[in-house]
């Protein structure tokens, strides 16, 4: 009964989502709950030298206020993945503390925290809260964090260097490859800054209970289990078994969400000073000024090509922010999710990737969806483009020209790369050809001539991306600086009536997993969809889980679910043989029910279940109950990859974009939903475009953030995004079960860079090679009024 | 006349009180409206590098709960014949919290806003007195 996998089937989820009944944090009201409001520093880099919290305490409704004098002062959140100097020194760590101390290295970092009786009365209160401070200068811009005489974010280190580190050919061997290359494109850019704008803000409610001595902590995180094991063993020390946390419906992450928060923190330990549950919410201000970053890389690169077009050599420096403290995976994605990618889709023989990551003044910067491979694709995917133009070649032409050839990984071994990683399968060309078909890329160029005749510019972009997702074996990631493994759980409890509950240890904000997941456990067990419900976000229910990031759900957490219904049926066998008369090896499963081969003697699913549990005629040795979980580990990454390409119109006199095309043709191997792989897709593209556009992250000299709310920050809208035209290849990932690679960031990677190269063709002819980002009108004029 | 803290207090826009502490040193309290956000703004105010009948600096340190601003103008008076005189003004500011993160597009509006209710209140004081 294969009736599920491949059919766009409608989110099981969405009934819940589109009637406001979905059981977001901010939702849930316990009662006798208290509320929390931060008091914030307005300052980017400060002494402090006093906090004055009487007048506050003596507010209406305030039950307690605590300052970083206070215990908690001492709790820090911890760093999830060390990674060292080049030199061997150890990874500066700062104490990253719940509410700061003598000092304040950002805007909004928390200084002091009121309780009260209501939201209202507890921000009322915190606005009572008098701190003086002593304003010192900041830095917020890496490179220039790096300059001797930079503001020290840290005092105890002689300069703003959380590590440094290097991947790839020895350097001097580039270099040599370069100085001999027929021709070298240089870029030189700043990977701009982005906020990650979830719907939903973060949210926390913490419930200590004192008669059992427990805690359960309900926040808006994309990985329970990973936040429970950070709070216990790192931050507060609770005893892990007398803690549950749970995360029900979460509007949107990205990658924010993944990080273990200081707020979260302060909240659990607050609820057990006041006896009370006590909750927090961060308004959308609070949002820009506290939710972990994405991006800001300083670069500067350069790519060597023969006189053919191959690419000879490719060479890198970035200084990549880390904000003012470690967030909980921030030294992994300008590094490991970073440099692993510098291959690209390309035969790149030589390669050298050198990374400064500094503190700044700044909020932490972390994993924005894409998480390092974003960065990597934008300057692999310009420096091509641009490199086309220089030695005037066609940009397709010069991509087929570096394409790796296909492999399967089964006929054809994995690609090895210069950067650590192997490739799983590919078949890079073959996406490429399929989106300039599905782009008219024959009859473009005419197109384009003819509009420039008529005053029009129109330009075409082609980007082509590779990201590695379900990032594993959890080896593998341990040696390279990981403090936690990256395998997965999946708990499949089949109920005495043959009902199915699947526990994952992934979790859905946004992704359709109660959708997705149920598709192919109806399919793998021959059942109705409606039998099968997929359960996620409660510590309590699910044994364990490292949550969802990566675009690793499906590849990693469904793989571990496949685990399971595999032990479900080959238990399952035992009780049916046993129930037919008959030898195991003479059963086939299929359509719901074992069948002994050659006959129509045969058992249901459902039966099998029912004897599961009323064991009265059964096997002789065998357990009761049919219930399995597993732990999968994967033995590689997976590999998708894919070719966007933008087609763009910029207004001569104006120099505002509007993208016409946008075509998409994306390999994430086998597809289990259609419908919900376009839809990530589309929001991926959307976030993509939003960064090559609109969005930026702007600090002035002294540090304050100019972009702190919607009318500063430009985040994409309706009008801003044509339809987009989603296709696919099928390559399937060689190593699980279900041949699955990953889609969550497809979009966000392959976008970016194909609509900056677009915007660069139509405006070739003026002689402009490079904007900075965001494509904002006026930095698209200045382009054309200075190189005209 | 633009020495005299009183003229100052009634003339300049959104002024509530101003003390003197010191001799060209006073504490001023203001309420300013910038695009959404709304402050009450407490601090010093100092004039230094006075010139009289020349030129003077006014250094502005004023604390609110939207944010901070630090602001530094100095003004010059060129006499152009007897009965006028010309003042210009120059002046840069920081800001800090809300304000900078909420107001930033909309401050050199508000500036020029507040500058032309400045000199239109200055008229005003100049035309009762004479």
């Amino acid at each position: 009964m294969e009736n599920y996998i491949g059919k766009p089937i409608k989110r099981r989820e969405d009934t819940r989502f589109l009637k406001g009944a979905g059981r977001y944090t901010d939702d849930i009201k316990l009662p006798h709950m208290a509320h929390v409001a931060f008091v914030r520093s307005p300052y980017a880099h400060a002494k402090i030298l006093n906090i004055d919290t009487t007048a506050a305490a003596q507010a209406e409704g305030v039950i307690a206020i605590y300052t970083g004098a206070d215990e908690c002062g001492n709790f820090g959140v911890p760093c999830g993945w060390q990674v060292n100097f080049k030199n061997g020194d150890t990874m500066r760590e700062p104490q990253h503390p719940l509410l700061a101390k003598e000092k304040v290295r950002h805007v909004g970092e928390a200084v002091a925290v009121v309780v009260a009786e209501t939201q209202a009365l507890a921000r009322d209160a915190a606005e009572l809260v008098e701190v003086e401070y002593e304003e010192l200068p900041a830095v917020t811009n890496p490179k220039d964090a790096m300059q001797p005489g930079a503001p020290l974010v840290h005092d105890q280190w002689p300069d703003n260097a959380a590590f440094d580190w290097c991947i790839g050919n020895d350097r001097a061997e580039v270099e040599k490859a370069l100085e001999n290359a027929y021709h070298v494109t240089e870029l030189e850019f700043i990977n701009n800054r982005l906020a990650p704008n979830a719907i939903e803000p973060r949210s926390y409610i913490a419930d200590y209970n004192v008669n059992d001595d427990k805690w359960t902590l309900y926040t808006s995180t994309q990985n329970p289990h990973l936040i429970r094991l950070l709070l216990c063993a790192f931050t507060l020390g609770l005893p892990e078994h007398k803690v549950r946390v749970v995360s029900y419906d979460v509007g949107g992450g990205f990658g924010s969400k993944i990080y273990h928060y200081t707020e979260e923190a302060l909240v659990t330990w607050l609820s057990r000073q006041v006896g009370r549950p006590v909750k927090w919410t961060a308004d959308r201000s609070e949002a820009f000024m506290t939710d972990a970053h994405g991006r800001d890389h300083v670069v500067k690169s350069k790519m060597g090509f023969d006189k053919d077009g191959k690419i000879v050599a490719h060479l890198t420096d970035e200084y990549c922010a880390m904000g003012a403290y470690l967030s909980t995976f921030a030294p992994a994605i300008p590094t490991y999710l970073h440099g692993t990618l510098f291959q690209g889709l390309y035969t790149t023989p030589l390669i050298h990737l050198n990374v400064v990551a500094p503190f700044t003044h700044t909020v932490p910067v972390d994993a924005y969806r894409g998480a390092g491979r974003p960065e990597a694709t934008y300057l692999i995917e310009r420096l091509i483009s641009k490199a086309a133009i220089e030695m005037n070649m066609d940009p397709a032409e010069i991509r087929f020209k570096n394409f790796i050839p296909p492999f399967d990984g089964i006929n054809q071994p994995g690609y090895q790369t210069q950067v650590a990683l192997q490739y799983d399968s590919g078949n890079y060309a073959a996406a490429l050809e399929k989106a300039l078909e599905a782009a008219g890329y024959e009859n473009f160029r005419k197109e384009q001539e003819e509009a420039r005749q008529n005053g029009k510019l129109l330009g075409l972009g082609i980007s082509t991306w590779i990201e590695g997702c379900g990032i594993a074996p959890s080896a593998v990631v341990g040696a390279l600086g990981a403090r936690a493994g990256l395998y997965e759980v999946g708990h499949v409890r089949v109920q005495p009536t043959g009902k199915v509950t699947v526990y994952t240890g992934t979790h859905s904000h946004g992704q359709g997993h109660e959708t997705t997941f149920a598709q192919f456990v109806a399919d793998k067990l021959g059942i109705p969809i409606e039998d099968v419900d997929i359960e996620h976000g409660d510590t309590n229910e699910v044994a364990f889980g490292m949550g969802t990031y990566g675009s690793r759900s499906l590849a990693v957490g469904g793989s571990a679910i496949v685990k399971s219904i595999d032990k479900v049926l080959e238990k399952g066998a035992r009780i049916a043989a046993h129930k037919l008369e008959a030898a195991v090896e003479d059963l086939e499963y299929g359509d719901g029910k074992w069948t002994v081969k050659g006959t129509d003697k045969s058992i249901s699913f459902g039966d099998v279940a029912l004897t599961a549990y009323v064991p009265h005629d059964y096997p002789q040795g065998e357990e009761p109950g049919l219930d399995f979980s597993s732990f999968y580990d994967p033995v590689n990454f997976t590999f998708p990859f894919g070719a966007h390409i933008c087609i763009v119109e910029v207004d001569a006199d104006t120099g505002k974009v509007t993208i016409k095309r946008f075509i998409t043709v994306d390999d994430v191997g086998n597809i289990i939903n259609p419908m919900i792989v376009d839809g990530q897709i589309h929001g991926g593209v959307v976030q993509g475009i939003g960064q090559a556009l609109l969005e930026e992250v702007a600090y002035d000299e002294g540090g304050q953030m100019i972009t702190g709310s919607y009318m500063d920050y430009a985040m994409p809208r309706a009008d801003d995004v044509p339809f987009i035209e989603t296709h696919n290849t099928v390559t399937p990932c060689p190593h699980n079960p279900l041949g699955v690679k990953g889609a969550g960031e497809a979009g966000t990677i392959g976008a970016t860079p194909a609509v900056v190269n677009a915007v660069i063709d139509a405006l070739a002819h003026l002689g402009v090679r490079d904007i900075q980002m965001p494509l904002t009108p006026q930095r698209v004029w200045k382009a054309m009024q200075n190189n005209n | 006349m633009l020495n005299d803290p009183q003229v100052l207090a009634r003339i300049t826009p959104g002024i509530q009180t101003l003390e003197e502490v010191a001799p060209d040193h006073y504490k001023a309290v203001s309420e300013v409206k910038i695009g959404p956000v709304k402050g009450r703004f407490s601090g010093d105010l100092r004039i230094t590098d006075k010139n009289p009948e020349k030129s003077s600096v006014v250094e502005l340190n004023q604390q609110s709960k939207i944010g901070n601003a630090k602001a530094r103008i100095t003004m010059g008076l060129h006499a152009i014949d007897d009965s006028h005189t010309e003042i210009q003004y120059s002046g840069e500011a920081q800001v800090s919290g809300m304000l900078a993160r909420m107001g930033q597009r909309l401050i050199g509006g508000v500036v020029s806003s507040l500058s032309r209710q400045f000199f239109e209140a200055l008229a005003r004081e100049i035309n009762q007195e004479t």
